[in-house]
This record gives structure tokens, C-alpha cells and sequence, in this order.
């Protein structure tokens, strides 16, 4: 029989709340704690969602006291919060609970200190066994801190707590090294049990992507090939590497931005209704998205991608480096800070209709977006050139969906000028989100925390999802890796390589200005 | 013969043309290079006394549309002998902030002297959006003394605030009265509770505190002011609607306060000792065993406890159940 549980909800008034648990943050030294997910906390304790004997522990190789490590978190919650005033109370009561142990990964005694840190709290804060482990380290370290953990037996709680794993991406250099990273774990940790996050998904305007689609009834009947001609997917970085080039050298937008981040992206826009909003029917149904993206031959490759790099290039009457200037960065370097993507996806709703995915650095500006372009009209009614012929200046019906910044939605369709004559002009219906909700939004790591430490994954990538991600960009790393490109090949402030136009023009097709 | 005063809902519609038009106009200047974004999700009709609190009215209205984007009706009821009928349009303007685009709601006032309210039922029936959800504000209890039975039907969700409401029994069955059909009716009286509920359901959020809510067999509210609050009522409501079944409930009045409000709550039974108190206006200890924890219950302005009202425009099963039971606690009051 099970047990009973909490009578007292109110889910349409309640905010969900955190049970009683810890979170043991292994790379809690680093940028991502002090930016992200300290500050997440701490707003999470302003509006009263943690429970009051939540703990966190923080692990690193850096020698620090329980005191000395509280002391670091309170600067970085006072510095990066935002939107949210620092309460002395709120904090002290967060801080209690806050736990330093140092440790080196590979070091097994770690990970017993850290056992019996988590017997102590259980003791004493009643957070009846639970754990939500979260890997905040060099992706490097990753098997390290797993092993760690099943060692330990870390991963199953004696008096029957919860057990669960955070790994922040990337997720596997290639298709070869996430199946590995993924075998790694899951000797350690069941499937349900792990949390693959990507920021992205936790943004309140990509979420609002699937409320657009299935909460309305009138866009889902024109969200297929009859209707929708192409699509696409923009986001740009106005920044450089921004002191990052070593680790970016490595990476890549292929790999940084469209493996995880765009090709979620792409699969919100695209994905089958769930039935219900559960996070496996939704998981489903992206995951099966990514399976059904086309896989390139290498012909294919050099037609439907265009790899890019910045050069050096001035805004603004000012310089920029280009990217072999970076420091950290080799002369020689073939990285990719610009990637685009003509991908198509081999399913009755979509076949035929390309998926333009672009990312890159040292942009025009910074933008995500997506893009839907309809068909124009069958017939020009109103003469040619005259809009609904996709004349360059009208074209046809476009629907925007803003990620960021402006988050928001606008519909273009044409309009009759007005005065004698039948002149049509595009206009826009524009939705703000932030002039339509005036409520603060919350952050995507205070969402994903939320999400994983109450056990939601609707959010999260499954084992699946990533192997299918990794596949569909696999032969493009493939053809790249062999391939000597004449870089850099774009100039900083601009929207990307010509390469990258010509790829579209081939369809008669161009990107949009953003 | 003196004409009786009235109002033309199309020609304040005309003035509300009007009104954009100039707004629209004063974005020529290039000093207002941006553009007006005309926000509407709703109609909201505010009852107000016309000569009660009008800047924090004013303030709290425009603190709400940023949320609730809508057209605003503000129906001023004047005590006077004198019949009064006035409209004007006038707009709710602000500029988000780091932006550079004014957002405006737009705004239409009625005065009426009470002798007239049976005048505005059809005015406003004229001037609500279409297709758009109405909601109806009676900021005072006196104002729902007066037969505005026009005005509530013309709304989907009718707002009231039992929160100085000493005749209790009157009150519930006004609410009971008034859910009919589709209409909903909030009380702030309730969503000052909604911090005070998630505090004791946070205390059963463990794995065991399914088997701990079972012991819990009566609650002490502790109350301040000159009559038991309808918030300790719908408190002991809402745990009998959580629990299934009756429990033993007191009231025991702490000190003297020109506003009736709970003050701290005592689960009582041998799951130990649960007990939520705010200590000063803001600061709130969570006791549970042997910890103590503290958080924070902001003050909360008009503006935010109609925004989450209005956030719950459709049926809200657990108040509905709440309200049912009232009726069955009022008699007798076991005051201490």
C-alpha cells in the first residue's frame, strides 16, 4: 500500500515546491554556481519554494571552509540576482544550510566525506535521503565524479530517499563519446533518474512555444508542408569568444549551439501533439522529431552547411579581434564560430519543407528567433509584384517567434495602403511578452532546478534525444573534420559568410534580417 | 424642468478614438520618437467609492493593467442627493523598463451618484470588449450593500474582499448567491491566504507528512482585531476540505487591531508541533519540531492580490469547496 500523500494543495494557486532535500554541486567554484545556480536558489528562497531543511553541499579541489564558502556564495548571490532584493533573514536561512567539502574527483575519499556530510544533514535537516547531484566540472571530469558516486554508493539512499543526477552540457564531444558518457552513467544511475539540461528548454518563451501551438486551435491546422514553406532558426551572438577561445577552439557552433540548443529548438517547433502535457509523451515526441531528421551523405554535406569564421572587422568605430587573434587561439585554427544548416526531416508532415538552422559569433546583433514562412498566394489577385506574389519587398505570411531578446510573436500578412488603388503593404500583429505579462519571468536554471529537483524531466533531454542529436550532426562533423576550410570567412558585424546565402538562394530562398 | 443626467456609450467610445488618435499624435514629436502599444486582455470594472482613497485607487489600478492588460471601467459612486451621471476616457500610460515603447491602457471613468447606479448596468454593457473575459472589483463592502446586481452579472469573475466583514453569515451566503452560472466570484479575504496555506502544505512536503496530516485533529488560529476574520474560517475550511473530515478548531483573539487578520495558526494532534506566526508585519516562523524557519510574507498591496485573482478567472475547485463549508463553522463561534 502506499503511503499518503500531501493533502494540502492547491495546484491553480500553489507554486510547485521543492520536498525536503540536498543538492551537492560538484564544481562549486565555478562560474556556472556563482552566475547561475546560487542565485537561482536564492530566488527560489525569496518566494519561499525551498523547504525549510533544504542543503546544499558544494564540492571543488579548492581548500575552503563551510564559513569561507558561504561567504563566497553570498557575494556572487548579491552580484548576480537580479530583479530581487537581497533579504539578510532569506539569506541567513539559505546559508545554514550551505556545506563545503573539499575534494579531489579521481580521490574515492571524497566521496565518502561527502556520504557522511549527506548522513549528517539527513540527520539533522529531515531531508529524508534525498539528492539531487549536480556536475558543474569540466565535462572531462564527468566520468570521474560517476564512478565517484557508484563507489560511494551514492546513487541509491538507505532510508529510501530519491537519487538524481544533473549533467550540464556538452553532452559528448560526438556521437561516438555521448554514447560513452551515456553507458558511464547509466551503470551508475537509471534513465528517470538522470537530468540532461539545456538552458534553452527552460527558457519561458521556448516553452511558450508548445502553449502557441497546442493551447490555440487555429495554428496547429497550417503547421505542416501544405502551408509552410520553410523555416528558420537564427541565433546570434553579437560577442566574440570573449576569453573563452581555448575552450571554444574545441567546440565550435556546430557543436556549442545547433548539436543541443537549435536542434531542441527545432524539434519544439516541429513535434507531433503530445497527449498530454507528461514529461514522457512530450520526450516522445520530440525524440522522435530527431530521429526523423534527415542524415547527410557527404555530397550533401558541402550543399545543405556552411561552416564560418569571424575575421576581424570594426563596430561602431571600434576593432574587433578576429577569432585566431583570441587569445588561447591557434593561427591556424579551423573552428567554426558560424554554422548553418539546411536540415530536412523525413516525415509526412514535413517532407520537402527545409529547416534553415544558423548560429555563429561577432554577429549584427544578438537574436534567437524562429522564423515560419508560408506559401505565398496561390493566384496574385492584385497583379504581380503587388505582395502576395513574394515580391522582395512583401513576400508572403511570415510568423516570428522571438526568443530573445523582444520575447515575443508577430504575424506579417499584407495590407491595402491606404487611398485610391489597391496597394498592399506588409504589416505586422505583434504580441510582447513582457508589455502582455507584467510579472518578472523566471530564469531557465531557476525553472530547471525547480523541474528536476520535484522530479519533472518534460524539460530535460533523454538519453535518446541527445543520441539523436549527436546523429544528425555526426556526418556534417565528419565531412568538417576532414576538410581544410579557407577561413576566417566572414567579417565581424556582419550576418555571417556569403557561402551561407548561397546556400539558400539555391532554394530561392534567403535569410531574414532578424 | 431640469434634464436628468446621462451617459452615451458611443460617444465615450468616440472619445476613447479620440483619446488614441492624440496619444498617437504626441509621438510626432520628436522628442516621443517611439510608438504607443495599446494593451487590452480584459475588461476590468472597478466599483470605487467616489470619495474614499482615490490616488491609492488610482495606483493600484495602474500597478494592476501591467499585468492585466485591460479596459478599465471605473464606476465612482458618490453619496450624494443630487442625481450624478458623468463619463470621461483618459488612459493608463507606462514605459517598461530599458524600453522605448509606451504601453497604454486605456481608461473609462463613470460617476454616478447612488440615487443613479441603477443607470450604469446599461452604459457598461455598452463599453465592454468583446470576446474578451469581463471581471468585476467592489473594493468596498458598502458598495455591495447597494443593488449593483446589473454590473455583477455582466462580469465572468466578481471580486469582493471580506477582509472587514464582521457579519459573516450575510457575507458567505452573498458569495454563495452570486457563483451562479459561469460567474466566479473571488474573495481577497481568500488570496491573503494563499502564502498562509502553501507555508502549512510545505510542512507535509516530506515522505512521511501524508501519515502526519492524518493525526492532525484541530487547529488554534490566533487572530487580531474586534471579530473572528472570515480568513480564519475559510483556514478551518480549507483544512476540513484537505482532511476529508471535521476537525476540532479554535479562535483566540491576541490583541486589539483596526483590521481583523490572522495572525498565527497551530496544527494541533500528536504529529508534533506545527505552527506558522508572523512576528511583525512581515517576518514569519515556521515552527516544525524542534527547527525553526524563517521567511517572509511581503505586505501585500490591492494590485497583487487582484492580479492573482485575476490570474484564476476559471473554476477554482478548492475555493468553491471552501465557500461550501463555511456556512456549517459560523454557529456557534467558539471564541476564547
Amino acid at each position: 500500500m502506499t503511503a499518503p500523500s500531501n493533502p494540502f494543495q492547491d495546484p491553480l494557486r500553489f507554486e510547485r515546491r521543492v520536498p525536503p532535500c540536498v543538492l551537492v554541486i560538484f564544481g562549486a567554484n565555478g562560474d556556472l554556481t556563482k552566475r547561475k545556480l546560487l542565485p537561482a536558489l536564492y530566488r527560489l528562497a525569496y518566494e519561499h519554494r525551498l523547504p525549510p531543511g533544504f542543503a546544499v553541499v558544494g564540492n571543488s579541489r579548492t581548500e575552503m571552509t563551510h564559513e569561507t564558502f558561504r561567504e563566497k556564495m553570498r557575494e556572487s548571490v548579491e552580484q548576480f540576482i537580479e530583479e530581487t532584493p537581497f533579504e539578510e533573514k532569506i539569506w541567513n536561512d539559505l546559508a545554514t544550510g550551505l556545506y563545503y567539502e573539499t575534494g579531489d574527483l579521481k580521490d574515492p575519499a571524497c566521496y565518502r566525506r561527502i556520504a557522511s556530510r549527506l548522513e549528517e544533514i539527513e540527520r539533522e535537516r529531515q531531508t529524508g535521503g534525498n539528492v539531487l547531484f549536480y556536475l558543474s566540472t569540466q565535462p572531462s571530469h564527468y566520468q570521474a565524479v560517476i564512478e565517484g558516486l557508484g563507489g560511494a554508493r551514492l546513487q541509491e539512499s538507505a532510508s529510501g530517499g530519491w537519487r538524481r543526477i544533473v549533467v550540464e552540457k556538452p553532452f559528448g564531444h560526438d556521437a561516438v563519446s555521448a554514447k560513452d558518457l551515456d553507458n558511464c552513467i547509466q551503470r551508475i544511475f537509471p534513465e528517470e533518474s538522470i537530468y540532461r539540461i539545456d538552458h534553452y528548454l527552460g527558457k519561458e518563451t521556448v516553452q511558450n512555444i508548445l502553449a502557441f501551438r497546442f493551447g490555440n486551435g487555429i495554428f496547429e491546422p497550417l503547421w505542416n508542408r501544405n502551408y509552410i514553406s520553410s523555416v528558420q532558426i537564427t541565433a546570434a551572438e553579437a560577442i566574440g569568444v570573449e576569453g573563452r577561445g581555448a575552450y571554444y577552439q574545441e567546440a565550435g557552433a556546430l557543436r556549442d549551439m545547433i548539436q543541443n540548443h537549435l536542434l531542441q529548438i527545432m524539434a519544439t517547433v516541429a513535434m507531433e501533439p503530445p497527449g498530454t502535457f507528461a514529461p514522457q509523451f512530450v520526450r516522445d515526441e520530440r525524440a522522435k522529431l530527431l530521429r526523423a531528421i534527415r542524415h547527410f551523405s557527404p555530397d550533401e554535406v558541402k550543399l545543405n552547411t556552411v561552416a564560418g569564421q569571424y575575421g576581424p572587422g570594426r563596430v561602431g568605430g571600434k576593432a574587433l579581434l578576429g577569432f585566431r587573434e583570441e587569445p588561447g587561439v591557434a593561427p591556424d585554427a579551423q573552428t567554426d564560430t558560424y554554422a548553418a544548416v539546411t536540415f530536412e526531416v523525413d516525415n509526412w508532415r514535413w517532407a520537402g519543407v527545409p529547416f534553415y538552422i544558423r548560429s555563429g559569433k561577432r554577429l549584427a546583433k544578438r537574436v534567437t528567433d524562429i522564423a515560419i514562412r508560408f506559401h505565398s498566394a496561390p493566384h496574385a489577385v492584385f497583379g504581380e509584384g503587388n505582395g502576395a506574389d513574394g515580391g522582395a519587398w512583401a513576400g508572403p505570411n511570415l510568423l516570428v517567434l522571438r526568443v530573445q531578446p523582444e520575447e515575443g510573436i508577430s504575424l506579417r500578412f499584407l495590407s491595402k495602403l491606404p487611398g485610391s488603388g489597391m496597394k498592399l503593404r506588409p504589416v505586422e500583429m505583434d504580441f510582447k511578452y513582457g508589455s502582455s505579462f507584467g510579472i518578472r519571468s523566471p530564469l531557465a536554471y531557476e525553472t530547471l532546478l525547480v523541474d528536476a529537483l520535484v522530479g519533472d524531466a518534460t524539460l530535460y533531454t533523454r538519453r535518446d534525444m541527445v543520441e539523436a542529436s549527436w546523429e544528425a550532426v555526426q556526418p556534417i562533423l565528419d565531412v568538417w573534420g576532414n576538410s581544410r576550410f579557407d577561413l576566417p570567412n566572414y567579417e565581424s558585424g556582419s550576418w555571417g559568410p556569403q557561402a551561407s546565402d548561397e546556400m539558400l538562394a539555391r532554394r530561392g530562398h534567403s535569410w531574414r534580417i532578424p | 424642468m431640469i434634464e436628468a443626467p446621462s451617459i452615451s456609450p458611443s460617444k465615450l467610445l468616440k472619445d476613447l478614438d479620440a483619446l488614441w488618435l492624440h496619444l498617437g499624435e504626441n509621438q510626432e514629436d520628436p522628442n516621443h520618437a517611439s510608438a504607443v502599444l495599446r494593451a487590452c486582455a480584459m475588461t476590468l470594472i472597478a466599483v470605487v467609492e467616489g470619495d474614499v482613497g482615490q490616488e491609492e485607487i488610482g495606483e493600484t489600478l495602474a500597478l494592476l493593467v501591467r499585468e492585466h492588460p485591460s479596459r478599465l471601467i471605473v464606476v465612482k459612486v458618490f453619496d450624494r442627493a443630487e442625481p450624478r451621471l458623468e463619463g470621461e476616457v483618459t488612459a493608463q500610460c507606462w514605459m517598461p523598463f530599458g524600453k522605448r515603447q509606451q504601453i497604454c491602457c486605456e481608461q473609462i471613468v463613470l460617476s454616478v451618484s447612488r440615487g443613479s447606479l441603477v443607470e450604469i448596468p446599461p452604459v457598461i454593457r455598452g463599453l465592454i470588449v468583446p470576446d474578451l473575459p469581463v471581471a468585476c472589483w467592489v473594493r468596498s463592502h458598502a458598495l455591495v450593500q447597494e443593488d449593483l446586481t446589473g454590473v455583477f452579472d455582466l462580469s465572468n469573475k466578481l471580486i469582493v474582499d471580506s477582509g472587514g466583514v464582521a457579519e459573516l453569515d450575510h457575507q458567505i451566503q452573498f458569495i454563495r448567491n452570486n457563483e451562479t452560472g459561469p460567474r466566479r466570484v473571488g474573495d481577497l479575504a481568500w488570496t491573503r491566504l494563499t502564502r498562509w496555506r502553501q507555508a502549512i502544505a510545505q510542512l507535509f512536503d516530506d515522505a512521511g507528512g501524508g501519515e502526519r496530516a492524518q493525526l492532525v485533529t484541530g487547529v488554534r488560529i490566533d487572530f487580531q482585531g474586534g471579530f473572528v476574520p472570515m480568513s480564519a474560517y475559510y483556514l478551518v475550511a480549507w483544512l476540513r476540505q484537505c482532511l476529508e473530515r471535521p476537525i476540532a478548531f479554535e479562535f483566540v483573539k491576541v490583541a486589539e487591531a483596526d483590521r481583523a487578520r490572522v495572525q498565527s495558526v497551530a496544527l494541533l494532534g500528536s504529529g508534533g508541533d506545527l505552527s506558522i506566526s508572523v512576528s511583525t508585519d512581515r517576518d514569519v516562523e515556521l515552527h516544525t519540531g524542534l527547527r525553526c524557519a524563517h521567511t517572509i510574507f511581503p505586505r501585500l498591496r490591492e494590485d497583487e492580490l487582484l492580479r492573482e485573482e485575476l490570474s484564476v478567472l476559471g473554476p477554482d475547485p478548492v475555493y468553491e469547496a471552501v465557500v461550501a463549508i463555511v456556512p456549517g463553522l459560523l454557529q456557534p463561534e467558539p471564541v476564547i
